[in-house]
């Protein structure tokens, strides 16, 4: 099991990187296409998602934005590290 | 079991449900249960016309999985003993998601 | 049992408890926006919320133009099913 030298969330279960990503930019996708990037306060294990700093974007133009946001983890289709 | 309480304590009131297919029925609500289905008695529904399918029934057991709303009566709401409750139930839960 | 009174956010939910009494703004599917004071709300997100202003988002097709119309109502007190919520965040600053 254990192939030596691998990066930090390789080899462990998909959540590992959630908690290495928590406190950086994130984008999070909705099953709806609507987009949300910010801060990633904290994941919970049904993807529920707090996030700060957060802009909504539809069809790629920004809607508004929110100082915080709880998004509800049924609707996430993903969450990706923004660099 | 929040709103299972909570809902108990609104028996006997007047209250529209309303569906997430935009139907609104508004009746008695009667009982509840843990899954939040709803019996309502002596109902009617608001836009009658739109939806004349119901008008001949009385009484109706809706299921809670397609309830989208129900509006409530202020006057029936105890607000700061719902607050906390709330926070009574958020600090037992805390933790449980992950 | 510790009960951590006012624990910082710690799960995505602490944010919402945050919001108890506040005015929020709450998107749900279906192209629907409630604003109100969150009362109560549960781990499936759950709510009762007063003096709550909703608006629903139409998209009316005119001849070959799309135009977007809104529909509001009020609701003096709103249980709100926690399965069609989408966000929840505190009053919105811009729209």
């Amino acid at each position: 099991m254990e192939n030596g030298n691998t990066s930090q969330s390789e080899g462990k279960d998909p959540s590992g990187f959630l908690g290495e990503i928590t406190g950086n930019p994130v984008i999070v996708k909705l099953n709806s296409g609507v987009v949300y990037k910010g801060e990633l306060q904290s994941v919970d294990g049904y993807m529920n998602i707090a996030l700060e700093k957060t802009e909504e974007y539809v069809n790629g133009v920004k809607r508004r934005s929110y100082g915080d946001a709880f998004v509800r983890g049924n609707n996430v289709m993903y969450i990706s590290a923004d660099s | 079991m929040l709103f299972f309480s909570f809902f108990k304590t609104l028996i006997d009131h007047d209250v529209t449900v309303e569906l997430k297919n935009d139907i609104q029925i508004r009746g008695i609500l009667k009982s509840v249960d843990q899954y939040l289905n709803i019996k309502l008695e002596d109902i009617s529904v608001v836009d009658e016309l739109k939806y004349p399918h119901l008008s001949a029934v009385k009484n109706i057991f809706i299921r809670g999985s397609v309830v989208r709303y129900v509006h409530l009566p202020a006057a029936a709401v105890d607000i700061p003993l719902l607050e906390d409750a709330t926070r009574r139930e958020a600090a037992n839960q805390a933790g449980k998601a992950k | 049992m510790p009960e951590e009174e006012s624990a910082p956010v710690a799960e995505p939910l602490d944010l919402v408890r945050l919001l108890l009494d506040e005015i929020v703004c709450v998107k749900l599917r279906g192209d629907r926006e409630l604003k109100g004071r969150l009362h109560a709300y549960d781990g499936h997100c759950n709510m009762v919320l007063g003096d709550v202003e909703e608006t629903i988002y139409v998209v009316e097709d005119e001849g070959d133009e799309e135009e977007v119309k809104t529909v509001s109502r009020k609701s003096e007190m709103l249980f709100v099913r926690g399965d069609s919520v989408v966000l929840i965040a505190p009053q919105a600053r811009s729209s």
